[in-house]
């Protein structure tokens, strides 16, 4: 079922990858004195977006597997490279979550910074590879879209960001880059593969997926199922971005460089784009291979929730902190598609989204203190409750929300994740559990140190403004809305998760 | 006395080649009557000689005619690396007026010069013969020798083409000794000769792998390939960046056209003997390449190193032995003719103004002083390290799936790591020409219609080569022998 039908003529998808890119000629039009205009032009442009992707969210066909809004034509025919968008129950809530932090991503920029225009104009390039990372089901294509998201983050990091901002672009793009070469090899051999099995060379995911390649090769002998390497070589891409212990020490260094806008996505989302590249390609491509090589995985997933909630503990930096707690949640998405079952996997997908809103929404509110108290030092905020009541009223919503209060967004997926993983990895869920303990005190801790107690020095602190509550007030509402009916999610979504772990 | 009456001279397949060497006597001898001041219109006469040549090759397309007693081909092979050649030549032609002007070389032999080597490189690319391989390289080289130390009162320029000449005679000598050894192993010249004696006789054959051995040195040498690189950072620094320009593409172009027509065409049995040798090249050629040229301070060194990889790549796509991985070395060398024929225009557009700008350090800031030259050098140096969606990732997926299909592993992993390598070079050009200048800002000047036209069309190729489904389909279709 659906709300309503949307014309099948439309190119729905071309068109959500190409609005950003429209928005992103006109500001490359506009001349650079021009700020206002620039920012008008860029929010309105994710506006557009947002609206075009709210239309596809009531569209869909809800309650079937297959993808929607199809669009396949051929491409590079020779080697068997198709132009095809599509969109299922595994990117749909992402769409819709990449749409809405653009918006606010570009609504939090300040106009006054320096070069605006470009950064405008990268953050809409940047949201044009995102949208068509989610949409592209060529293999080929996917990995153009995926590639082309680094050079508009490497340039916002390293251009625009503080601190150590060249090292950190510079670190980051090595370590995506060196691991999406893995993905290639792997891309590149399984056409291949399914080319000898089947007799057509194809790229195209619809069609791979129909045939799971099997076999087996000797690696310095020992023998290894190709469909292993196979779900290595995409694993190695993934894990990277998502990121999963132990290759996120890139994260640290980028997320603390980044400038706000670009966190917001950075964090919000490109972290999403590894675990949905997990969810659309190892688990479906490689379905034995991820029940081989998944428990490590898992195993890597609940190491880093404990190893993210740890040094979040030893943060005193908030920038740091939120990082750190963010890699810890990561971690539960991680854990949530291993456990390849109905409610871990639809889980993982629901985290996916309330990570994004609550991972955003504390970014936010930490670089809200810090342009008022000039410091993110945790140690050095205290008693920021009595000057800023409902600042810190909606600080603790936030805050609520990332510990996983039931009632809140953050409980649901959590709650999901760790019932998949009890009926299939039973230690891997108690130390999961163990790292929502561990939430609940850096996260208190936080909001302790910085809001409650006496103030120290009488520093002034402004209550939150209009356009901060604005900002905060469509992540909050999601918290909400989401908390209290999650079943919203799962109808939409199960019947492409039930495909996907039945395969 | 010869009788070449049973020679038989097919026009259409050298028409071409004619109309260019027709133009090169128009040239020469319209430079004595034309005044100093009006030299531009030796530059218009080049274009629309080689124009003229670049619409004769059309028709040699689909085409399989010989020439000479099968000493040339008249094929798409030939025409798709003529259209190549000559679009080159002809973009080069359009930029050095304004150049030649700035550097004080406005000289009428320049484009006699640039024509001639253009001549040798198509002579190259359509050359099915020892004899001609042999003519079209000395007819390019001897030319470059003298391009590259065209600025007289230049040392580094003397140096230049002094070292050039030297180390070029000795691959030269390796090439002709090679060709000797293999004329003794078959008692033929031409490559059809060559093709029909190997697959008769299949047994290993010393002398033959010698030869074919010291030919492919005189090769490498050409395409400036490691270990035969030496020469290529000096050379490239101390010519003329025009000159610079259009030999590190062309001249890297025509020597592939040679491989190609020896390797894949003619030698495809003996892959097993050649194999190893080749992969050899690429291997060093890409480590050596890529890891050196993080050092470099100089960007035309560093664009010399860069093409020193880029050949390593473009043999890559050689070892399957198969037509489908020359197609994919083919692609290749049409990518790389547009991202680094555009780079080191942006060079040579900066370097018209005297200023000192193959330092690096003279980049700071590009972006707030030249946004135009900045932002397309930004979309070269993304398609050089392989980023999609430019062609540059497109030349390179093309080669790594004709690897993955003939099963060859090693050289593909150490493309795919020396290409994370060459990310931080390039990209340290972009963050070089981002970065906020210090002191005031200089004002903008523009660099003229032709070489905003120039290279932005070579922008244009970089950005949307690699989209275009059928460059590929052409490349494809060229290698049909």
């Amino acid at each position: 079922m659906s709300w309503y039908q949307l014309p099948a003529t439309v190119p729905w998808l071309t068109i959500a990858v190409l609005l950003p890119l429209a928005g992103a000629l006109l500001v490359l039009l506009a001349p650079s004195a021009a700020r206002s205009a620039i920012k008008q032009l860029g929010v309105l442009t994710t506006v557009f977006t947002l609206v075009l992707v709210g239309l596809l969210l009531g569209g869909f066909q809800q309650g079937t597997a297959g993808l929607q809004f199809d669009e396949h034509h051929s491409w590079i025919t020779n080697l068997g490279i198709s132009y095809h968008l599509g969109v299922d129950g595994l990117s749909l809530f992402l769409l819709g979550l990449n749409a809405l932090l653009f918006l606010l991503a570009l609504a939090v920029t300040d106009p006054k910074m320096p070069r605006f225009k470009e950064f405008v104009l990268l953050m809409l390039v940047l949201e044009a590879a995102t949208t068509g990372v989610l949409v592209a089901l060529d293999l080929i294509l996917f990995y153009v879209f995926w590639e082309a998201t680094l050079v508009p983050l490497y340039l916002l990091i390293g251009a625009w960001g503080e601190g150590r901002r060249i090292y950190a672009a510079f670190k980051f793009l090595i370590y995506t880059v060196l691991a999406s070469f893995f993905m290639l090899v792997a891309i590149l051999a399984l056409a291949a593969l399914n080319a000898n099995q089947t007799g057509t060379l194809t790229f195209d995911w619809s069609t791979l997926v129909q045939h799971p390649v099997t076999g087996s090769v000797d690696v310095l002998g020992i023998r290894v199922g190709i469909q292993v390497l196979l779900f290595l070589g995409f694993a190695v891409a993934f894990a990277v971005k998502m990121p999963l212990f132990p290759v996120h020490t890139w994260l640290p260094a980028a997320y603390t460089a980044s400038p706000v806008p670009t966190l917001l996505i950075f964090a919000g989302l490109i972290s999403k784009l590894g675990a949905y590249g997990f969810l659309r390609f190892n688990l479906s491509l490689f379905p034995d291979g991820t029940r081989s090589a998944g428990p490590y995985l898992a195993g890597l997933a609940v190491t880093g929730i404990l190893y993210g909630a740890l040094m979040a503990l030893v943060q005193s930096d908030l920038k740091r902190l939120v990082a750190y707690a963010s890699m810890s949640h990561l971690g539960f998405i991680g854990l949530g598609i291993f456990t390849q079952n109905l409610l871990g996997v639809e889980g993982a997908l629901i985290q996916m989204i309330n990570h994004g809103v609550i991972i955003a929404a504390l970014f936010l509110t930490v670089a809200m203190i810090e342009r008022r108290a000039g410091t993110r030092d945790r140690t050095q905020l205290r008693g920021l409750e009595q000057r800023a009541p409902l600042f810190a009223a909606l600080f603790l919503v936030v805050s609520l929300a990332a510990l996983g209060l039931p009632g809140l967004n953050g409980f649901v997926g959590e709650f999901l994740i760790m019932l998949g993983a009890w009926s299939r990895f039973l230690p891997l869920a108690v130390g999961a559990g163990l790292g929502v303990i561990l939430a609940a005190w850096y996260v208190l801790r936080m909001y302790q140190g910085a809001f409650q107690e006496a103030p120290s020095q009488p520093t002034a602190f402004a209550e939150a403004r209009w356009t901060e509550a604005g900002v905060l007030a469509p992540l909050l509402a999601l918290m909400v809305v989401l908390g209290v009916s999650p079943a919203f999610f799962p109808a939409a979504v199960q019947a492409t998760v039930q495909a996907v772990v039945s395969r | 006395m010869i009788d070449l009456s049973a020679v038989h001279i097919d026009y259409q397949t050298v028409l071409p080649e004619l109309v260019v060497t027709g133009t090169i006597v128009v040239v020469l001898l319209l430079d004595l009557v034309v005044p100093p001041d009006r030299r531009r219109w030796l530059a218009v006469v080049s274009v629309v000689g080689l124009a003229i040549a670049l619409i004769a090759s059309i028709p040699l397309w689909g085409q399989h005619r010989s020439a000479f007693a099968d000493t040339m081909a008249g094929d798409s092979f030939a025409a798709f690396f003529n259209v190549l050649l000559l679009a080159v030549t002809i973009l080069t032609v359009l930029i050095s007026p304004r150049y030649l002007r700035c550097v004080h070389l406005d000289f009428g032999e320049y484009y006699a010069l640039v024509l001639s080597a253009a001549a040798g490189m198509m002579l190259l690319a359509a050359a099915t013969s020892l004899m001609t391989i042999f003519l079209g390289i000395e007819l390019l080289s001897l030319a470059l020798y003298v391009l590259c130390s065209f600025s007289r009162l230049q040392e580094h320029s003397q140096e230049s083409g002094l070292k050039y000449l030297l180390l070029g005679g000795f691959a030269t000598g390796f090439l002709l000794y090679g060709m000797a050894l293999i004329y003794g192993a078959t008692g033929s010249t031409t490559l059809l000769g060559i093709r029909a004696f190997v697959t008769s006789s299949p047994g290993t054959n010393v002398l033959l792998l010698l030869g074919i051995g010291f030919l492919s040195v005189g090769l490498a040498f050409k395409a400036s390939a490691a270990p035969f690189h030496m020469w290529t950072p000096d050379v490239y620094e101390g010519a003329p960046t025009i000159v610079t320009t259009f030999m590190s593409v062309a001249t890297k172009a025509a020597a592939f056209a040679a491989v190609g027509r020896i390797f894949v065409a003619t030698l495809p049995s003996l892959e097993a003997q050649w194999y190893v040798p080749l992969a050899l090249i690429a291997v060093l050629s890409m480590s050596i390449g890529n890891v050196v040229a993080i050092t470099q301070s100089n960007l035309k060194r560093l664009l010399a190193y860069s093409g020193i990889a880029h050949a390593g790549f473009i043999f890559l796509g050689i070892l399957p032995g198969t037509t489908d991985g020359l197609a994919a070395s083919l692609f290749y060398i049409a990518a790389y003719a547009a991202m680094n024929f555009g780079a080191f225009a942006v060079v040579t557009a900066l370097d018209a103004k005297g200023e000192h700008a193959d330092e690096l350090t003279y980049w700071t800031g590009l972006f707030y002083r030249r946004p135009f030259l900045a932002t397309t050098m930004t979309i070269f140096m993304l398609s050089l390290a392989g980023i999609p969606p430019t062609v540059g990732f497109f030349a390179k997926l093309f080669v790594f799936q004709a690897l993955v299909t003939a099963h060859l592993w090693i050289p593909l992993i150490v493309g795919i790591l020396t290409t994370v390598i060459s990310l931080y070079y390039y990209l340290r050009v972009i963050v070089v020409m981002v970065t906020v200048p210090e002191g005031a800002p200089v004002e903008r000047e523009g660099v003229g219609l032709p070489m905003t036209v120039v290279v932005g069309l070579s922008a244009l190729g970089t950005t949307v080569m690699g989209l275009v489904p059928q460059v590929f389909g052409w490349a494809l279709q060229a290698t049909r022998f």
